[in-house]
């Protein structure tokens, strides 16, 4: 299982190194709307809510913990 | 400096005396620049610099920043870009005429010239990144032309200052500094309108001028217009080179860089005039939105 | 093909010496590819107000985060929040044709439901207090790390943890590799104590209700949960307005995981009589894992699309799907931002909506009747109002509605309707502000 997740991570990286940006053109990706939490509290209010109420938690960040809720 | 400077913002009309203040700072900071590194006074760095030959001077912060990025050019070019070359206009006067320079003239002028043969060391880059100064030595004979970069780094130092100075409900306004053609701007006119930059092709058949968007960061422009002579039939581009003391062969009429600053399109713009026939295929290779009129 | 790689890369190369030179010439400016320079402190602040239908949860939650900004890549943030809970809570009972009536968790009391109605529980009522801190920084030019501390604290339950992360950059950054961990340690002291699970929930009209109750407590008033997070993410920029995220996530929790306060029906049969009550019990590991993927892209006239999946499995037997799609509408100073999100659950093993007297004589391992470790679907749909001021103040509101579709269990022993399984209705009400 190791080994398969480092040949799949060496694949992508390797994949990965042709696709991209040079640095002049990192305007649009600079701003905090582009950034991929672009709200942090938001994404807690609805993370509580849902750990709260469902039974899966996490997967961008990090899992449930935190509070006696589920 | 000759040509006509500009500087454009994007303010309300009711925000004129802000504008007046941002310009007032802008012309400043480019006259210190322009006046700090002509070579035409007697009473500038420019002057002190050149004053002591063959003698270790000690340089300040922003001059030890143009010896770095002029020594990294020169590298960047394969000695081509070269600081030192301005000694060549002695020899030539491009008039439009067909008067050619005698060899021997030319070549009496080359051991005066070649940034190799000046001793420039630069302080070590502190922890924050910045250089503080450096020690030069300018052999007798020889000297440094700062008017190959003067222009733009002065373009992008105005549209900094403007920057800082700038209050900070303002701040995302558009500001564009244009310095006879050497541009530097921080960003669009508004949410979505990038400013409309002309840029005037070199007289000849081409009648139509070339407009452009300009969004963010710099726009540089390296021809030779008015600037050449014409013998046989053969078109001698001001461009030198200063390893032959001759002008580049078939160098492009001219060529247009915006990258994101003014001075950097302007290295780029000049490094794609040096290397003559493969201008374009440099300037591909740089990835930076370039247009090259041919001769 | 070998010679245009060749070609590209030096290209890539000399457009970065480049970049380097012309940065290094203008020290001390602002970059003017920056719109604005950094502010020192940015402080975020919200208050939500989440409302179930039919008198059931309330709650009020308070964010207040802080963040200095040291220079564009080092940072210290400081969050505190505060949540209010009140209202009534399904307690994993079955409703039944006739009134039913149930111990309080805390021995003390009991409530009557009436026939047909879902049986709630209207003990919970509790302010939670929640701080966290966390610090970020760059290590060298292709390194970043995080790390963190957070401590939460209601009347019956506490957490501490810990987190950290490191992440390298690839490509000129464009691709960066993500290794983060947190850890907590929390523990249960509820109401009443510890319950033994899957034992018999004492009769309140019983006359020999108070040793019955104690029958039912374990040892000790506290019971301890310790989790561990790792999530590996690769984020990748696209181009120039294409931005994604890979993430693999592994959690691990071991500890006492039941919910103390909630019980499930017995039955003699399905559709039979209600023999009597049991308190529930969950295993005492759980490892789920999860694929994530989120893509950001930034369309020709400035509008932002934001579409994530997410793929969780568990070791309880329990799969879901999470789609969430955002779609930002730029218009000039404000925003309009429709938000809508599925997810699909389906129930863990132990899961079952009731319980026959003939399979509790079985002894199950594990057993619980809490909707939400069920079958359903669950739908959000939110609308999202930005006004900004400037670039650095900003105030929004937020208005989503939150309903949860139990599906019918299908089972040989215990199948139920979807008819008789709590769903929920929520209404959610944010509004912000950022300075």
């Amino acid at each position: 299982m190791k080994i398969w997740i480092s040949l799949t991570l060496v694949a992508l990286l390797s994949g990965c190194s042709g696709i991209g940006v040079k640095p002049w053109e990192r305007d649009l990706l600079a701003q905090q709307d582009m950034q991929l939490i672009s709200d942090p509290i938001e994404a807690s209010l609805d993370d509580h809510v849902y750990f709260s109420k469902e039974g899966s938690s996490g997967g961008r960040g990090f899992g449930g913990g935190g509070c006696g809720c589920n | 400096m000759a040509s006509p400077c500009e500087v454009l913002l994007a303010l309300p009309a009711e925000q004129a005396e802000l504008a007046r203040r941002m310009v007032r700072l802008a012309a400043d900071e480019v006259w210190r620049i322009e006046k700090r590194y002509s070579r035409y006074r007697q009473d500038n760095l420019y002057a002190a610099m050149h004053a002591l030959p063959d003698q270790s001077q000690s340089m300040d912060a922003e001059t030890a920043r143009l010896l770095n990025f002029a020594d990294q050019a020169w590298h960047l070019s394969g000695g081509q870009f070269d600081l030192t070359s301005g000694l060549l206009r002695r020899a030539w006067t491009f008039d439009g005429s067909d008067r050619l320079p005698q060899p021997e003239r030319v070549a009496a002028l080359l051991p005066l010239i070649g940034w190799q043969k000046i001793d420039w060391v630069s302080d070590p880059v502190n922890p924050a990144g910045e250089v503080g100064g450096g020690w030069l030595t300018l052999p007798a004979g020889m000297e440094l032309d700062f008017g190959g970069i003067g222009k733009e780094y002065a373009a992008d130092r105005a549209l900094g200052i403007c920057l800082k100075a700038i209050p900070a409900r303002w701040r995302n306004t558009g500001i564009l500094i244009n310095l006879g053609g050497d541009l530097a701007c921080n960003g669009p006119r508004s949410n979505s309108e990038p400013w409309r930059v002309g840029v005037e092709p070199p007289q000849s058949e081409q009648t139509a001028t070339l407009t452009l968007q300009l969004s963010r960061g710099g726009l540089a422009t390296s021809g030779d217009s008015s600037r050449y002579l014409m013998r046989d039939g053969k078109r001698y581009s001001h461009l030198l080179n200063p390893l032959t003391g001759w002008p580049v062969e078939n160098a492009p009429r001219s060529v247009t860089v915006a990258g994101p600053s003014c001075i950097q399109s302007g290295l780029v713009a000049s490094l794609a005039m040096l290397k003559g026939q493969s201008a374009r295929d440099f300037l591909v290779e740089t990835g930076l939105p370039h247009w090259v009129v041919d001769v | 093909m070998t010679q245009d790689k060749s070609n590209w890369q030096q290209g890539a190369a000399l457009g970065s010496t480049l970049a380097a030179i012309g940065f290094s010439v203008l020290q001390g400016l602002p970059n003017q590819a920056m719109a604005g320079e950094l502010e020192k402190w940015d402080v975020d602040a919200a208050v939500l107000q989440y409302v179930e239908s039919d008198s059931r949860v309330q709650a009020t939650e308070a964010v207040l985060g802080a963040t200095r900004n040291f220079n564009s890549e080092t940072q210290l943030n400081f969050k505190l929040t505060v949540d209010t809970l009140t209202g009534a809570s399904p307690n994993g009972a079955m409703p039944d044709d006739q009134p039913q009536t149930f111990t309080r968790p805390s021995g003390n009391g009991r409530y009557t439901v009436d026939a047909n109605a879902l049986p709630l529980d209207d003990t919970f009522r509790d302010t939670r207090t929640t701080v966290a801190v966390q610090w970020s920084a760059p290590l060298g030019r292709d390194w970043t790390y995080s790390g963190g501390l957070g401590y939460s604290a209601e009347h019956d339950y506490e957490s501490s943890s810990l987190n950290a992360s490191l992440s390298r950059f690839f490509n000129q950054k464009n691709t960066t590799l993500t290794l983060a961990s947190s850890m907590s340690l929390d523990t249960i002291s509820p109401e009443g104590g510890l319950p033994i699970g899957l034992s018999a929930v004492p009769e309140w009209s019983s006359t020999s209700f108070d040793a019955d109750f104690d029958a039912s407590r374990q040892e000790g008033s506290y019971a301890d949960k310790q989790v561990i997070d790792v999530v590996l993410g690769l984020t990748q920029v696209i181009d120039r307005r294409t931005l994604m995220q890979f993430n693999y996530s592994l959690s691990f929790s071991a500890g006492y995981m039941t919910d103390p306060y909630k019980l499930v029906s017995v039955f003699d049969q399905p559709g039979g009589i209600v023999q009597g009550y049991r308190y529930e019990e969950r295993p005492d590991s759980r490892l789920k894992q999860a694929l994530f993927w989120q893509t950001k892209h930034q369309l020709q006239g400035g509008d932002i699309i934001d579409g994530s999946y997410r793929y969780l499995f568990d070791d309880w037997g329990m799969t879901s799907h999470t789609l969430d799609l955002k779609y930002r509408w730029g218009l000039g100073n404000q925003y309009l931002e429709p938000q809508i999100r599925w997810y699909r659950q389906s129930a863990i093993d132990a899961y079952q909506p009731y319980i026959t007297s003939a399979q509790l004589a079985e002894n199950p391992e594990a057993l619980t009747a809490d909707y939400r470790l069920g079958d359903f679907d669950a739908w959000t749909v939110g609308l999202r109002y930005g006004y900004r001021f400037n670039a650095d103040t900003e105030v929004y509101t937020r208005i989503a509605a939150y309903q949860q579709l139990p599906r019918d269990f299908a089972s040989d022993t215990t199948p139920a309707n979807s008819g008789d399984l709590p769903g929920m209705t929520a209404l959610m009400l944010t509004l912000g502000v950022k300075f």
